[in-house]
């Protein structure tokens, strides 16, 4: 049972992480690989923060988002020159130099050692430190996450940022800033992603730089692509998905230590086809083959 | 004269990743990730064939080789083939090669193990001495043979009639369909090319170190950064390129720590990318099309 909610705490994050790259991948096209670093950035905050000062989890929490949000918005000033595949690029470097700060930093990060003894988080001088519990101020942040990044999609920004990923120099024409709304976007995004890394830094009470590697963030890519460039609900529906794959693959009586890799195969075959194909997630790629056979 | 000699060698290996690189970049125009996995297959195989069975070694060079360019060729036409016909646009090129280094990294964990491995062919040595500096023999050669390597394909580019219309693909693929070079056989050319290439480097680097599974990805994004630095579409450039991105992460290395130097690997990246987006060479990076 415990194991059951701890997987079902994974949904959670992984359902944030997901739709909150979702606004900037999805909605406006900038795919970026900078996720886990951002993820990386919210649980370093509030790790520091609780362990060295005795900052609570609630002031934790919109300390990491600033935090987070400001590195974004100094990184995309410098990432939104390029486009499309330098973007990528770019990102991924920044990527690279979030973890290295994370793995090499010693006096602020304690490097590779990982910070232990985060203090598990307190509401109305309740400790939620049951997994039920925790499974239930997951949900609250996954509601209200939800429901803004829903809201924002259905705004008029929004509807920009839609027209930017279809097509940027004509909404430029008609006298949108693409330039700031692409930053907003970027950086609203990485604010969200520190949410998780809070969440997550004082559930497991210890984290160490390899959670927030490039493999962590070409998984979270994965999960937006699989569930669909700006559906919110896919993205949920892929990160059920892909958390329960290993133990799917348990299930059916696959060692552990095959299993996270084949993990990683099946999801970058489902990545492969789906993209190959030009479909838009995996919903799309069964809806229109049905349509096709009828 | 030691940092010289290693700034010569890294570079040199980093070039011939680099042109590697490129040379399926030209005429594809897209970033092909999975080219990191074929770099570090060129490496497992020489181990699997070499010290599981083994055979000669520079037989189970050739195999390797073979095999890295076979799975280049694979992902060419079972993968972007099908994907040209579609008219998809370059990001889903690039995820779906993402997807694809994913599959065929863990495949070479799954055969190989996650560990470090060593593909050793002769006793450790101090190495030859030049200059008062010691390099390895396995070092001489990657210098030797990327170079080598390097002013084969420049020869190979401009002087023989399959190196001309991969460079005509890549400057204008729909006038080349007109004069009747086939855009899908120049690439797979330069995919058979550019993959052995890789193999190769892969091969020197983990000849010359060790391996892991994820150390082509690496050795591949300092490829990559070198091309951007040196200008995408210059060969002359790379080699600035390569020259830049390795000294840059020896002095690192050698005036602050060896823990920065991916760090400092990017940061010039970006500085490049802010103060000099067209690289070295001059040339335009590819901008959103009207």
């Amino acid at each position: 049972m415990e194991y059951i909610l701890h997987l079902f705490i994974l949904i959670c994050f992984y359902t944030l992480l997901s739709q909150s790259l979702n606004l900037s991948a999805g909605f406006t096209g900038l795919i970026s690989l900078a996720h886990a670093g951002f993820y990386g950035i919210g649980a370093y905050t509030t790790a520091i923060l609780s362990t060295q000062f005795g900052f609570s989890f609630w002031l934790g929490i919109p300390l990491a988002m600033l935090i987070s949000g400001a590195i974004a918005f100094i990184v995309s000033l410098i990432a939104l020159r390029t486009v499309e595949d330098y973007f990528i690029i770019c990102t991924l470097g920044i990527q690279v130099i979030l973890f290295s700060i994370m793995n090499n930093w010693m006096d602020l990060t304690r490097g590779p050692l990982g910070i232990p003894g985060i203090p598990s988080i307190s509401l109305f001088g309740l400790n939620l430190d049951s997994k039920v519990s925790f499974l239930l101020l997951s949900l609250f942040f996954v509601a209200i996450v939800w429901f803004v990044l829903r809201n924002i999609s259905k705004s008029g920004f929004g509807k920009i940022l839609t027209a930017i990923s279809e097509d940027e120099i004509y909404s430029q024409s008609i006298g949108k800033n693409v330039y700031l709304s692409k930053t907003v976007s970027f950086t609203l995004s990485a604010m969200f992603a520190a949410i998780p890394g809070t969440l997550y830094a004082h559930y497991i009470s210890y984290i160490d730089p390899t959670s927030f590697t490039v493999t962590e963030s070409i998984f979270v890519l994965s999960i937006v692509i699989i569930g669909g460039l700006g559906n919110l609900t896919g993205s949920f529906l892929a990160a059920v998905f892909l958390v329960l794959l290993p133990e799917a693959l348990r299930f059916v009586g696959m060692p552990d230590s095959i299993a996270a890799n084949m993990r990683q195969i099946i999801y970058g075959l489902i990545l492969v086809v789906v993209m190959m194909t030009g479909k838009n997630g995996v919903k799309e790629f069964f809806t229109s083959k049905v349509k096709r056979t009828e | 004269m030691q940092l010289l000699l290693n700034i010569l060698v890294t570079s040199s290996l980093f070039l011939s990743i680099g042109l590697s690189f490129s040379l399926i970049y030209y005429p594809t125009k897209f970033f092909h990730i999975a080219h990191a996995a074929v770099i570090s297959l060129g490496a497992y195989l020489v181990f699997f064939f070499a010290n599981k069975f083994s055979v000669p070694f520079s037989v189970s060079v050739g195999l390797a080789i073979a095999a890295a360019v076979g799975i280049g060729l694979l992902c060419e036409i079972l993968v972007y083939r099908q994907m040209r016909k579609r008219n998809l646009p370059a990001l889903a090129y690039l995820i779906v090669s993402i997807g694809l280094y994913v599959v065929l990294q863990n495949c070479i964990s799954l055969f190989f193990g996650d560990d470090t491995k060593i593909i050793n062919t002769a006793e450790v040595t101090v190495g030859n001495q030049i200059f008062g500096a010691y390099i390895t023999t396995i070092q001489i050669i990657t210098v030797f043979v990327s170079i080598t390597l390097f002013l084969a394909v420049n020869l190979f580019l401009h002087f023989t009639t399959t190196g001309k219309s991969i460079r005509a693909v890549a400057s204008n693929p729909e006038l080349c369909t007109i004069y009747g070079i086939s855009s899908n056989k120049v690439i797979l050319i330069a995919f058979a090319i550019g993959s052995a290439l890789a193999a190769t480097a892969g091969i020197l680097s983990a000849m010359d170190t060790n391996m892991t599974p994820t150390f082509g990805f690496n050795l591949l994004l300092y490829g990559i950064v070198a091309m951007i630095i040196g200008g995408v579409g210059s060969t002359r450039g790379l080699i600035a390129g390569a020259l830049l991105v390795a000294s840059t992460q020896h002095l690192a290395a050698y005036y602050i720590d060896t823990k920065w130097m991916d760090a400092v690997t990017y940061i010039i990246l970006i500085l490049f990318l802010i103060w000099k987006p067209l690289g070295f060479s001059g040339k335009r990076l590819k901008k959103v099309e009207v």
